[in-house]
Parts: C-alpha cells; sequence; structure tokens
C-alpha cells in the first residue's frame, strides 16, 4: 500500500507543477479589469510600465460581463483597476458600493462633465454615438433626423445595431434617461421589427458597407480605424451625427476606477492617474483608438469631429441604469 | 444433359489462380460435395455457382440456361438458387421470422403460414420465430439459414460448410437431417466442405479439389477405395501404401500377396490398403513357425482412446520385400476396436480382407 | 465524445477477491467523481429553484426563446440528415467501391475535423460575406462536423459481414434492396452515436453561428452573460438548452433501440469485395471532390490569402508564442487531469461491471454532452458564490475542461483496459504486489497507450474550444482561439489568420491519430 501511495502521490504531484506552472509565472503587478479596446489598453499599460516600472496585467472583457461579475466578486475581487467603453457599468460597479474615491488630482485632470457627481471614478475617454450609412443606398436628405425615427415602420429591414453589446446599451440607457421607461420599451419593440442584429459594432459597419442593410447605429470610431487601415470595410460609408440633444447624439463616457478592496490601491491609482494625464490622453490622440480624449489639456485626434461640436444631450453618467436596460432589452426579445 | 454443367471454369486474384479451369456436372436432384483441404479453391467455386463472383473463364450453365460465360454473369438475385453459408448470415437485425421471410415478397398470400411451415419442417420450435438470430444456438441459427435459404424454392442448394461450426455430435445428426430434407424436396444440393467424413457421407457425388482443380470426382466409394492418387488417398482417410509387384491379379508386397483391382502386371507399383482391411489376430513366437506365406508383426505401441484404439505393429517376417530399405522398420499403424485390442509386446498375424488399390 | 466507434464492452469476469479490497477504493473514487460531475446540471436545478417560478416562467415562455428553439430545432433537423445522406454516401464510396484513391478520399473527409468549428466559418464569411442565416447554419455545420458521422458509418461498412449482402443477393434482392434492408439498417447504431454526436456539437456551438448571424440558444446564452453575467435569463436559456440535450439523448435511445448490429456466428468475416463503379465512376468522384472542395478547399484558400494579405506583419510573434504557450499548457494539464479523473471509471466498467456503475458512467456522459457554456455558466456561479477563492483559477478552468471532455478520455482508457486481461493482475499480486501496486504495474501500464489516444483527443477538444474558456480563464490568459476570436470580431481576419492555421496545425496530428485508430478498430 505503500508503494501504490508513493506512486499516486507522484502522479498528483506533476499534475500539481503542471496546473501550477503558468501561476508561478511572476508578480502579476496591478491587475486591470479591462473592457476597453485591448490594443488601448496595451498601449496604456505599456506606457505606465515603462514610466513607472509598476507591471500591469490586464485581463479583457467586456462592460456588463465585468460589472456583474465584480459585484459578484464582492470584497474578493483580484482586480485593482476597472476600465471600461461605457459609463452604466461604472455605474453599476458603484451602486455597490465597490469603488475606492479617486484621488483628487486625478479628478482634477479631467473636466467635471467627464465625471460623475460622487468623484467615485473618472472618465478617461469618450465616444460619440453615430448613424453610419451606405453612401450608395442613401442620399443625405433620406438620412433620419433622430433616434427615434428608426421605429418607424419604413425602416423596417433596413437598419442594424449590435444589441448585445454594451455598446448599444449604453445608448438604450442614454435612451431611457432621456425619454422614460414607456418610450425606450416601444422603441425597444419597434427596434426588434425592424432591425437586423449583428454581433459587434464592426460588423455592423462591414455589413452596412457592403450593402447589406442601409444604416447602422454604432459609435464613431469604427469609421475611422478602418480608414486607418485599409479603409475596405469602410469605403462606402458616411457617418451622419444626430446633433441636436438627440438621445441618438449621446457621448458615451469611458470609465475607470480603483477598486475598493485592491491590494495595490497606490499603484492602482497612479495607474488611472496615469491614463487621465497628458501621456494617458496623448495615446487617445496619436493612437489608433480614434475615440476622444477628455484630459482637460488634452486634444484629440484633429480628423475626428470636435467633441463641442456634437450637440450631446446632457446626460448625468452616475445614473445611467444596465440593469433596467437588459430587463427591457430581454423583454423585446432582443436578449 | 445435366442439370449443372461447369466447363473450364477459372477465377484469378491477381496472378494466383484461385480456380485454374474446372470441369463438373451435376444430376438433377443428387447431392454432390466438394471437398478438399483450405484455401484449395472450393469457396470460390461456390461463389462463382451462386453469382457472387464473375468467372475470367469458362462457362456455368443451370438446367439449359447460361449463368455465366466468360467475364458476363447473370447477378445472384436473378439467379434463384439457395446458399446456405457457414454461420448461417442471419440478418443480426431481424427476427427469425423475418430472417425466414426474407427472400418472399411481402405481399405474398399466407406468408405467415409459410414461414411457420418452413420452420417447422426444419425442425424449428414456433417459438423461437419472434426471436432474434443471436438468442439462437448454433444449430438452430442453420437450420433459420436453411429454411430461409428454402422459402425461395430454389432449385439448387449450395451449402457452404453448414456443418463446420458445430459440435461433433450435433454436426452428424444435422448432416443426416438436412440431407433428407432436401431429399424429399427434390433439391438438387452442393455441400463444400473440408471434412471428408461429411462428403463420404452425404454426398452422391464427391469431388475431391486441391489447387484449384479437381484431383478426382466419383462416387464416395469409388473415392475411397480406387483413389487415383496418394493425395486422394490420403486426404480421405488413413492409407498404408507399400510398394509391390504385380501379376495375376496378385500383389507381391512387403505384406505379402494381397488380391488387387486390377488384371494387369506391372514390375513397379504403389498399393493402397485401407487400415481397417488389415486383420489382426492374436499369436504367439512360437505360433510363428507356420507356413512362411503368413505375416506376423509384434505391437510396438498401443494407444488406448475409449472405443478405438492406435496400434503400431512392427513387422517381423515381410516375406520378399521388393524395397525393403523403403519400408524397414516402419511400423503399421492400424486402429481397432479398444476392447480386444492386443497389448504391447504381443506378437500377431496379420491378414488382409478385401482387394489392395493399385495407383496408376 | 468524439469517438462513436462502437466499443464492445468486454465481458470479462469481476477481480477476484485479492483485489476486492482496491475495488472499492476505486469504486468509491469513481462515485466521487460522477458525482462532483453532476455539480453543473444540480447547480442549473437549484438556480431555478431560487429564481421562484415566475420569474423562470416569464424568462422561459417568451417569444425570444421560442425563437430561439424553431432555430435549433430547424436546425438540428435539417443539418443532422443532410449529414447522415453525405457520409452514408461517402463512406460507401470510400469502403465499398472501386473509387480510385479511395483511401486519400477516406482521409480526407476525416480531415475537416482538424479545423476548428468557428475557422469554417470565418473562411465562408470571408470568401461570402453576406452569408447568414439557417441555410448558411446548415452548410457550415454540415461540412464543420459530417466528419463525426463518416468517422463510425466508415468503421461499420468496413466491418460488416459481407456474407450477409451475399445471403441477401442469393435471396433474390438487387444491389439498391440489400443496400436499404441489409446494409443500412446494421448501420443504424453508426447512424445514431454519429448524428447524436453532430446534434450536440450543433446545441453547443457558439463561434461558427455568430459569423454568419443565426441565432441558438448558446449564442444567446453567451450574450446574456455578457450582458448579466451570471442572471437569471442566462441561467434559464441554459435550462432549456440542457432540455434540448436530453431530448435529443432520448431520442437516440429509442431510435438506436435495444437491437444487437454484431455478426452472429463465429470465425473470422471474409474480405469484402468492393463494387465497381464503372462509367458511374466520374460521377461519383465529384462528391468526394466537391466535399473536399468546401470542407478543405474554402478554408485553405482564405486562411492563405489572409495571410498573404497580411504578410509578415500578423506573425506578432511574442503574443502568438505567448497564445500557442498558453494553449499547450491548458490543452496537456486538462487532458492529464481528464484522464486521471476518467481511470477509476474505465478501470470498474471493464473490471466490475453493474448497474450501479452503469449508472455512474451514464453520469459522466450526460455531463460530457453539455454545452461548454452551459458547464461554464454553472462554474462561475458556483465560484463566485460558494468557493470565490476557486474564481477564476487554472484550477477552476481545467475542473470545466475535465467535465466537457472526460467522455472522449473515458471511451479510450475503457478501450485499452479491456485488453489488459485481468489474469495479470491477478498475477502481479500473487507475485507479492500489494492490490494498487499490481494495478500500476499491469493494467495502467497495458492501458497507456489508450490513455494516450484518449489525452490527446481531449488536448484536440481544448486547443479548439472557446465559449467555455472565455468564461474561465484566469486573468491575462489568451490562448489561441481567444485571440483568433478577439481578431476576426474586430474585423481584423489578417492578423486572426495565423491563429488559424497554428490551431490546424496542431490538430491535424490528433485528428491523423483518430482516423488511424478508427481504422484498427474497425478489425483490419
Amino acid at each position: 500500500m505503500k508503494y501504490a501511495l508513493s506512486t499516486l502521490a507522484g502522479a498528483v504531484a506533476l499534475t500539481a507543477s503542471l496546473i501550477a506552472a503558468p501561476a508561478l509565472a511572476e508578480d502579476a503587478g496591478i491587475i486591470v479589469y479591462n473592457a476597453q479596446h485591448e490594443s488601448l489598453a496595451k498601449e496604456w499599460a505599456k506606457g505606465f510600465t515603462k514610466e513607472t516600472g509598476i507591471k500591469v496585467t490586464l485581463r479583457n472583457g467586456g462592460d456588463s460581463d465585468f460589472s456583474n461579475q465584480i459585484v459578484a466578486e464582492g470584497a474578493a475581487s483580484p482586480a485593482d483597476v476597472f476600465l471600461t467603453e461605457n459609463s452604466p457599468a461604472m455605474a453599476l460597479v458603484e451602486a455597490a458600493g465597490l469603488f475606492a474615491p479617486v484621488d483628487a488630482d486625478t479628478l482634477a485632470q479631467v473636466p467635471q462633465e467627464y465625471q460623475p457627481s460622487t468623484g467615485k471614478w473618472v472618465g478617461v475617454a469618450a465616444r460619440s454615438t453615430v448613424f453610419v450609412y451606405n453612401k450608395d443606398k442613401l442620399k443625405e436628405d433620406q438620412l433620419p433626423k433622430s433616434l427615434l425615427d428608426l421605429a418607424d415602420p419604413s425602416w423596417k429591414s433596413r437598419w442594424a445595431a449590435s444589441p448585445s453589446g454594451a455598446d448599444f446599451q449604453a445608448i438604450v440607457s442614454a435612451l431611457l434617461q432621456l425619454k422614460g421607461e414607456a418610450a425606450t420599451a416601444d422603441w425597444l419593440k419597434a427596434m426588434k421589427a425592424n432591425s437586423t442584429a449583428y454581433k459587434g459594432n464592426s460588423t455592423v459597419m462591414k455589413a452596412v458597407n457592403a450593402g447589406e442593410v442601409d444604416g447602422g447605429v454604432i459609435y464613431h470610431y469604427y469609421y475611422f480605424g478602418d480608414q486607418a487601415k485599409t479603409g475596405e470595410n469602410s469605403k462606402n460609408i458616411g457617418q451622419h451625427y444626430f446633433k441636436n440633444q438627440d438621445p441618438g447624439a449621446f457621448v458615451s463616457i469611458s470609465g475607470g476606477g480603483v477598486l475598493a478592496s485592491s491590494k495595490h490601491p497606490k499603484q492602482a491609482q497612479a495607474f488611472l492617474k496615469w491614463v487621465t494625464g497628458k501621456g494617458g490622453q496623448e495615446v487617445l490622440k496619436t493612437g489608433t483608438s480614434f475615440e476622444y480624449a477628455v484630459g482637460k489639456e488634452a486634444g484629440s485626434n484633429p480628423k475626428l469631429v470636435p467633441l463641442a461640436d456634437l450637440q450631446a444631450p446632457k446626460v448625468d453618467p452616475a445614473t445611467l441604469n444596465s440593469k433596467k436596460v437588459i430587463d427591457l432589452m430581454t423583454q423585446a426579445g432582443l436578449l | 444433359m445435366s442439370f449443372l454443367e461447369l466447363n473450364d471454369v477459372a477465377k484469378y486474384y491477381g496472378k494466383v489462380a484461385a480456380l485454374a479451369g474446372v470441369d463438373l456436372t451435376v444430376e438433377s436432384g443428387s447431392r454432390t460435395a466438394i471437398v478438399g483441404p483450405s484455401g484449395c479453391g472450393k469457396t470460390t467455386l461456390l461463389r462463382l455457382i451462386a453469382g457472387f463472383e464473375a468467372p475470367d473463364r469458362g462457362r456455368i450453365a443451370l438446367d439449359g440456361k447460361v449463368l455465366a460465360n466468360g467475364g458476363a454473369a447473370v447477378p445472384a438475385y436473378r439467379r434463384g438458387i439457395g446458399v446456405v453459408a457457414q454461420d448461417g448470415a442471419l440478418f443480426p437485425h431481424l427476427t427469425i421470422a423475418d430472417n425466414i421471410g426474407f427472400g418472399m415478397a411481402r405481399s405474398e398470400d399466407k406468408r405467415m403460414e409459410r414461414i411457420v411451415e418452413l420452420a417447422y419442417i426444419v425442425g424449428l420450435d414456433k417459438a423461437v420465430l419472434k426471436r432474434r438470430p443471436h438468442e439462437l444456438s448454433g444449430g438452430q441459427q442453420q437450420r433459420v439459414a436453411l429454411a430461409r435459404a428454402m422459402a425461395m424454392k430454389p432449385r439448387l442448394m449450395l451449402l457452404d460448410e453448414p456443418f463446420s461450426a458445430l459440435d461433433t455430435g450435433l454436426r452428424a445428426s444435422m448432416r443426416k437431417a438436412v440431407a433428407e430434407l432436401l431429399e424429399e424436396a427434390g433439391i438438387t444440393t452442393i455441400l463444400v466442405t473440408h471434412d471428408q467424413a461429411e462428403a463420404l457421407s452425404f454426398a452422391s457425388q464427391v469431388a475431391v479439389m486441391r489447387d484449384g482443380l479437381f484431383s478426382q470426382v466419383g462416387t464416395p466409394r469409388e473415392l475411397y477405395f480406387q483413389p487415383k492418387d496418394r493425395m486422394v488417398a490420403e486426404f480421405l482417410g488413413d492409407a498404408i501404401i507399400v510398394p509391390a509387384k504385380i501379376a495375376d491379379g496378385f500383389a507381391i508386397s512387403p505384406l505379402g500377396r494381397i488380391a488387387v483391382d486390377t488384371a494387369e502386371r506391372r514390375d513397379v507399383a504403389r498399393i493402397m490398403l485401407r487400415p481397417e482391411q488389415v486383420l489382426l489376430k492374436r499369436t504367439s513366437r512360437e505360433g510363428m513357425s507356420g507356413t512362411p506365406d503368413m505375416l506376423f508383426g509384434e505391437v510396438t505401441d498401443c494407444e488406448f482412446a475409449g472405443s478405438v484404439c492406435t496400434i503400431a505393429v512392427r513387422l517381423l517376417n515381410s516375406p520378399d520385400p521388393p524395397d525393403a530399405a523403403a519400408i524397414g522398420n516402419t511400423p503399421l499403424i492400424l486402429r481397432k476396436t479398444g476392447m480386444d485390442a492386443p497389448a504391447v509386446g504381443e506378437i500377431v498375424r496379420l491378414t488382409v480382407s478385401g482387394k489392395a488399390h493399385v495407383f496408376a | 465524445m468524439a469517438s462513436a466507434i462502437d466499443l464492445t464492452p468486454s465481458g470479462l469476469p469481476a477481480a477476484g477477491r485479492q483485489s476486492r479490497r482496491s475495488a472499492s477504493w476505486i469504486t468509491l473514487a469513481a462515485a466521487l467523481i460522477s458525482l462532483i460531475a453532476l455539480l453543473p446540471l444540480a447547480f442549473i436545478v437549484w438556480t431555478a429553484m431560487q429564481t421562484g417560478w415566475e420569474t423562470v416562467a416569464a424568462l422561459i415562455f417568451r417569444q425570444r426563446v421560442g425563437e430561439l428553439l424553431v432555430n435549433t430545432i430547424l436546425l438540428v433537423l435539417v443539418a443532422v440528415p443532410i449529414a447522415i445522406a453525405l457520409s452514408v454516401a461517402l463512406a460507401w464510396l470510400t469502403e465499398r467501391s472501386d473509387l480510385p484513391g479511395n483511401r486519400l478520399w477516406s482521409w480526407l473527409s476525416v480531415a475537416p475535423l482538424a479545423i476548428p468549428a468557428f475557422v469554417h466559418s470565418y473562411a465562408w464569411i470571408s470568401l461570402v460575406p453576406g452569408l447568414h442565416g439557417l441555410w448558411a447554419g446548415v452548410l457550415i455545420s454540415v461540412i464543420a462536423y459530417f466528419p463525426f458521422l463518416y468517422l463510425p458509418i466508415a468503421a461499420a461498412l468496413r466491418r460488416l459481414d459481407p456474407a450477409l449482402e451475399d445471403a441477401a443477393a442469393a435471396l433474390g434482392l438487387g444491389p439498391w434492396r440489400v443496400f436499404a434492408r441489409v446494409v443500412l439498417p446494421q448501420l443504424r447504431l453508426a447512424i445514431c452515436g454519429g448524428s447524436l454526436l453532430v446534434g450536440l456539437h450543433l446545441l453547443a456551438e457558439y463561434g461558427l453561428y455568430v459569423f454568419i448571424r443565426f441565432d441558438t440558444f448558446t449564442t444567446a446564452i453567451v450574450d446574456q452573460f455578457q450582458s448579466t453575467f451570471n442572471g437569471p435569463a442566462a441561467n434559464m436559456l441554459a435550462a432549456v438548452l440542457v432540455a434540448c440535450c436530453f431530448v435529443m439523448l432520448g431520442v437516440e435511445v429509442i431510435v438506436r433501440g435495444e437491437e444487437r448490429y454484431a455478426r452472429v456466428g463465429s470465425g473470422a468475416a471474409r474480405q469484402q469485395q468492393r463494387t465497381r463503379l464503372g462509367r458511374a465512376m466520374l460521377p461519383c468522384l465529384l462528391l468526394p471532390a466537391a466535399t473536399a472542395l468546401l470542407t478543405l478547399g474554402v478554408p485553405f484558400v482564405t486562411v492563405g490569402s489572409w495571410l498573404l494579405a497580411g504578410g509578415v506583419d500578423v506573425w506578432r510573434w511574442d503574443e502568438i508564442g505567448l497564445a500557442l504557450g498558453q494553449t499547450l499548457v491548458l490543452a496537456i494539464a486538462g487532458a492529464l487531469l481528464a484522464t486521471i479523473a476518467a481511470m477509476p471509471m474505465a478501470w470498474i466498467s471493464i473490471r466490475a461491471p453493474g448497474r450501479l456503475q452503469r449508472l455512474l458512467e451514464s453520469c459522466n456522459y450526460i455531463v460530457g454532452s453539455l454545452p461548454g457554456v452551459v458547464i461554464a455558466l454553472a462554474l462561475v456561479t458556483v465560484t463566485v458564490r460558494i468557493a470565490l477563492p476557486l474564481y477564476q483559477t487554472l484550477f477552476t478552468i481545467l475542473f470545466g475542461y475535465a467535465l466537457m471532455f472526460l467522455p472522449r478520455a473515458l471511451i479510450s482508457l475503457r478501450a485499452s483496459i479491456a485488453q489488459a486481461p485481468v489474469e495479470l493482475e491477478r498475477a502481479a499480486s500473487s507475485l507479492g504486489r500489494p492490490p494498487l501496486k499490481a494495478l500500476w504495474a499491469t493494467t495502467i501500464r497495458l492501458s497507456a497507450p489508450g490513455a494516450a489516444a484518449g489525452m490527446a483527443m481531449v488536448a484536440l477538444g481544448i486547443t479548439n474550444e472557446l465559449t467555455a474558456t472565455q468564461m474561465l480563464a484566469p486573468n491575462g490568459t489568451r490562448t489561441l482561439a481567444m485571440a483568433f476570436w478577439s481578431y476576426s470580431g474586430e474585423i481584423n481576419y489578417a492578423s486572426a489568420a495565423p491563429y488559424a492555421l497554428i490551431m490546424v496545425a496542431m490538430s491535424l496530428p490528433m485528428t491523423l491519430m483518430l482516423y488511424v485508430q478508427s481504422k484498427r478498430m474497425a478489425g483490419r
């Protein structure tokens, strides 16, 4: 029996060592739950590590799954920093009381309008809603005046979106905030009937470009990103901004926050400060993300329509309710 | 004209000749056995007759109709020839009743009645009809296969070693039952087997096959007592083969003067005796001093095996051996009933009953 | 689950008195593993009960679920019969006709398995960008999964006793009727097993259908998971999906029936003859050629052209190397864990078969037939709510893999243990080895090749796994499949191409092994 046990023990040890191998890889530094574009977050992490020597480990995912995950993890969350593409996810974590207050000098780097009143998190970038359309299929005078127009039966089977993505869900949360629950539910019902669902905003733009549908509701930077590469998926694309304080002119704020449960709060705060500071915002201006910079002194990429010209509706990012939006979309059969 | 005629039928697998040109005629209502060691081509021949394969050369005709000629052949399903394979080849996914009725038209009148009748004919209990093949014993499976083949009222029945998977006791009784059954139904039958006793007891005509050719075709009696050559002789049973000088209907051999089945005269020949033709009579060394043409031997070995006893006898006074060196001290191997077999060391007198066969 | 090749359980007698004690130990281990395997199922039931009936009803009886149900059912009902017809035709041509190059065609009919389903889809969407909906789903599903039917059908055809076909011909049936009444019924087991495997894969597949915008339960669950994490809506969709799996398992049991398909009688079956195609040769060649073109040509050309378009830039070796390394670690560790976990069950299923054992074994198969997304969802919920220290650890993802792929390891192990006679174990015991040591010295050593084969099958599954990996992976993990998915999601098809190529290259040897193994198991 002794021999047998030792053999078994050997097998177990072998398994254990295999299991442990990657975990032994060395100290992971701060862990960032990153729902932002991977390439952007990588640039930030690289720049930050270069300047401070603090290592950054990214776990990539989406706004909604991360926010829900952090809530589920509670105080035991391994995350130090949470970066999103949209505000509702930040609001969810904030509502659960899991964020530590952001350092004052970090908040000071960003204008009031790009941070929640609570100061529990801070805007790190921004993106605007846009209606992309196929220039061969739609003339400028045929474009919708408002996001709400897309509920009209005349738009049946003519437009697309990515309803399972947090981006679109953020737009819906703005709609909910601006027009109320009943109007939003009606609009979603009409959307279920009128729109074609794709997975991912890039795919929506590709489909519009290929003429599969006339237009689509996505964010502004996909067009610029593709133009900067080959332009293959955007050569027939026109960008239409709704402006006019329309729900469709919504500018979504990407947020960053430090978790109260962080085991490396100092480093985490430093990371957030760096991202909202000169270095991080410069990445937005010169990099390939084409998102808007939100830093006080930072400028955005000159190719973009200036933020100030977009006539976005005023929405307090802290009030965006992602849970309600998911419920409404689930009821409408979009999820 | 015969019922089944084969002329120069040949089949090659690559360069190997499975059949090198075979002729055979089978009379209507008769039973023919094709016997030979495994790999001799007997199964190939059966498959050609059945139509599973086409011959490369030669002609096969059944009841005046050409079934195969050169490469052209009527496919098996249009021949109406019954086949019972070695292990029955029952369809595992069908019940026994459906197996028996497989060849009948599904709309056939009284299909079930015929199935029951066929089952009765082959001696199957009605209760097994609802079962599946794997629930049956080997013997029952063979009965089903036979009933299935008989259901389509074949003119010719081919049996491919159908009894080889059965126990020794069952084998003999099945053989007898099948032979009677087919006889009653008036179905011409060809049996392929490697068991010579089975061939001899089953058929009215036996063909011994070797290396893709028939060595000899004839009645069982002819083949057993008058084989064409040593191979046929030994294949069909134990044989004592000795050199001899032939004259006036007698052979002068190491076993003395023995009557033979030919009148010709030859100085050098080989004769064959079946061991059961050699009779033994107990005597003693003293008793050996009789006439000089009497033959004596000493029992050197005796192997008791119940009903049969295998005895080795060394000849003591082989008279006038034409080729003494050839026979030398090789003892004769004989089989006797176990009851009165002589013991080792006993002296026996040997006599031969019947005639010896002279090889051509 | 990938091997649907029928393994006849051997009727070896239970182990003798000496090994009773070790047997009870092993039985205990097997029972424990089976119970742990039931965890995800139990969890789905528990969440449903916790959620409360009204919420459950609201989440299940809604239009969206109806749509998904219709989509999923149509997909299975259309794709599976097409896959059966294609596989039977191909298997017959490659195994039973004198089709020139039949060995090559046979291999080419298995090779599509080396290409992950989502890579097939990626290839097609690059070639025909507008491709979407049910028929696109059917097309790519058949292309990606028909080898699961081809393999067992070809093996069964090869094993079929030709004497039965001869007998039917002698009874007056023409070739077509022989095929319909004798050959096809005997392929039933192979067709049932293969169809079940294909059907379960259709239920579990995610990436394939995302590319072509075809929503099934699995894509909807992932959508919900991405929107709400482990919310009740996701769990209820998972419950419906599990119900679909059970319906499929049940249908298969009913259709398969209790029949015996092995040949009756003893002795070796005669070598089969190949049917001469004659003038039909050319049209017959078209089928395997067209299949190879669609299943292998399309991915080859599109991946190739993306690689050409991407040039050297897409080969970011630091990134690729990391992904490759992580994939290998996960695949090897997962395979090891699954094989070790399968050992006790494999051992008792051969050495001490019985009612309890069959019950335990079927637990493993049922869990293995659940989609990865369901198992991942359950594990996320369990770890987050009950065992947070295990959440997002390597242990949990390997555990998930073990649950998903245990049947693959079990099938291979069982077959090889069946070949290691119990007498050797007894002999070792009688020579003074204590029971476990005797087991190690004989059966385990002898079954090593089978264990290796099973491990390779598990590793293949892990390498190409996407959904569960995304949901369970520890921080910083980025497998080949994840990297591929992330790039193709950003329509960066060129950067995704190297990952597709590497996954195919890694899968090829394992697919080849599967092919060789199926040939060997067919007996000749």
